[in-house]
Order: structure tokens, then sequence, then C-alpha cells
């Protein structure tokens, strides 16, 4: 297979993953999938961050990443959960870590 | 710039320049973008696998996105599918517990300016983007804090900061137990299913 053709197949799969509920006109989901879908975004962006912030060095130790995610808790906390607020300040943490421990 | 990254990467590990551009154009999902280069060399299968875990957390964004527009044309409701990635959904998200009035609007919004800056930058880095490390900028850092700031105003109960805790230690767990392309979609999938089973 030449890549081009697998790059189509990735579209292909990508695409039908994000348009399959929204293609179709059903009511809103109830009962344990309705619980599902409220909770699976906040599950979802803490993975994602996570992955981020904490996961890739694989290990607890001081990293400018770590120090990323304590500034933007932080952030999240002084600015009320303000967005901006928590990238700024997660910046912050970044930068003063890489700075302190390099 | 993390298009850039993206078209620097997708080079270097021997995509045609043209063909990363493609890519950008006609998948619009970093992290499968990643994955399509990553594993490259080890052929179609890999790729096909890893794409499918990755694009599986889109079935839930997709059902809640269609739960918050409501009713709109098919047209509309495939033409916003098309940039549905982890960012327009967390802004679309965010824009509906904020009170703007026109979800449709800023979703089309933020996938315009998403899915020009993705292309755009892929395309840069392709071809004279070399010189340019994105890594040292801390790029990966401010989409890691994206994500932490728009899961931060959705914690609102004790249940909530249970999901929290075990997303967290899903994630971390996952790095140790499962492929790259499933840690994603493996954590919250586990930790919203346990948090489904949790009565407020």
């Amino acid at each position: 297979m030449n890549d081009l053709a697998l790059i189509v197949l990735v579209a292909i799969v990508t695409f039908g993953s994000r348009v399959a509920f929204l293609a179709r006109r059903r009511p809103v989901p109830e009962g344990l999938l309705g619980r599902f879908l409220e909770v699976f975004p906040l599950a979802l962006f803490v993975a994602l961050a996570t992955s981020g912030l904490v996961a890739p060095e694989g290990s607890l130790a001081v990293t400018p990443a770590l120090g990323g995610a304590a500034g933007g808790v932080v952030g999240a906390v002084a600015t009320r959960r303000s967005l901006v607020g928590t990238i700024l300040l997660g910046a912050a943490g970044y930068w003063l870590t890489r700075v302190l421990v390099g | 710039m993390f298009g850039i990254a993206f078209g620097v990467l997708a080079v270097q590990t021997g995509l045609a320049p043209w063909l990363a551009v493609v890519s950008s154009v006609v998948v619009v999902s970093g992290a499968a973008q990643f994955a399509l280069v990553g594993l490259l060399v080890a052929g179609p299968g890999p790729v096909l696998v890893a794409t499918t875990g990755l694009a599986l957390r889109h079935l839930p964004m997709s059902a809640k996105l269609a739960d918050l527009i409501g009713e709109r044309s098919l047209r509309t409701r495939v033409s916003l599918a098309w940039v549905l990635t982890d960012e327009t959904f967390g802004l679309t998200l965010r824009a509906s517990q904020t009170g703007v009035p026109d979800l449709v609007a800023y979703k089309a919004a933020a996938d315009v300016m998403l899915y020009s800056a993705w292309v755009t930058g892929t395309a840069v880095g392709a071809f004279v983007g070399r010189a340019i490390d994105p890594a040292a900028l801390g790029i990966d850092v401010l989409f890691a804090l994206l994500f932490l700031g728009l899961a931060a105003p959705l914690i609102r109960t004790r249940r909530d900061w249970l999901v929290v805790g075990l997303a967290v230690a899903s994630a971390m767990l996952g790095t140790l137990v499962l492929p790259e392309a499933w840690q994603i979609t493996g954590a919250a999938t586990a930790a919203a299913l346990i948090g489904t089973a949790i009565r407020e």
C-alpha cells in the first residue's frame, strides 16, 4: 500500500468516528450512555493533560512539565477556573522550573 | 507551531512534503497523523490499529456535540464533524457553559482557525521548517495546559473529583501497560466508565 492510500484510509477512519453520532438525528441518550457522555469529556481532558504534563517522563521527578502542571492547577484555582489564567500560570510554572532545574 | 512540528517530523521520517500537507488537509488529527508518521515503517496494519484506537474517543465527543447543537441540517452536522478535534470540542463545550448564543457559528469559527493554522503550519514545517524546533519552545506543554484549563470548569461534584483522580491514575498507568495509541482513549474510557457507575 502506498503512502497516499494509507493517508486516505486514516482519514476515513478518523472522519467516520467523528461523524458517527452527528450524521443521524437521534434523541439525547439517557440512562447509562447519557451519564457516560456527561462524564467522558472531563475524563478525556484530564487524561490528555496528564499525558502531556505528568506522564511523558514516566516519573514524578521535578521536571519543567510537572512545574507547568503545578502552575496550571494554581492558575485554575487562583483565577476561578479561567482558561487563560490556567494557561498563563501553567506556562509560567513551566518556564520557571525549566530555568531552575533545566 | 504544532503543525510545524508535525511537518518537520513527517519529512524527517520519510514522508514526502506534499503528502505531509495532504494528510493535514484530509485527516485533520494531530494524534492520528503523528501515529501515522511514527508507524509508517511498520506498515499499514499498525497504523490503522493505532488510528482506530485514537479515533474511538471521537464517538462520545460527536454524540455530545450533537446534543449541544440540537436540530440542525445534515449538511451542518457533517461539516462540523470534519474538524471535531479535542481542541474545538473542548472550546465548544466551554462556550455552551458560558452562554454563547450560536454554538454552530462558534464551532465553525474555531474549526476554520484551527484547520487553517494546522494546514499552513504543516506546509511550513514540511517545506522550510527544518531549522525550527517546536519542542524547545514548550509547545507540547501549552497544549496540555489548554486541556487542563478546559477540564477545570467541568469539576463540580465529588464524583467529578473522583473521575479526575481516576483519569490521572489511568493515564499514568496507561503509559506502562498500553500501546501509545491506546493510552488516552483507554484512560479516559476507564475513568468515565467508573464515573458512570457512581451515582451522585
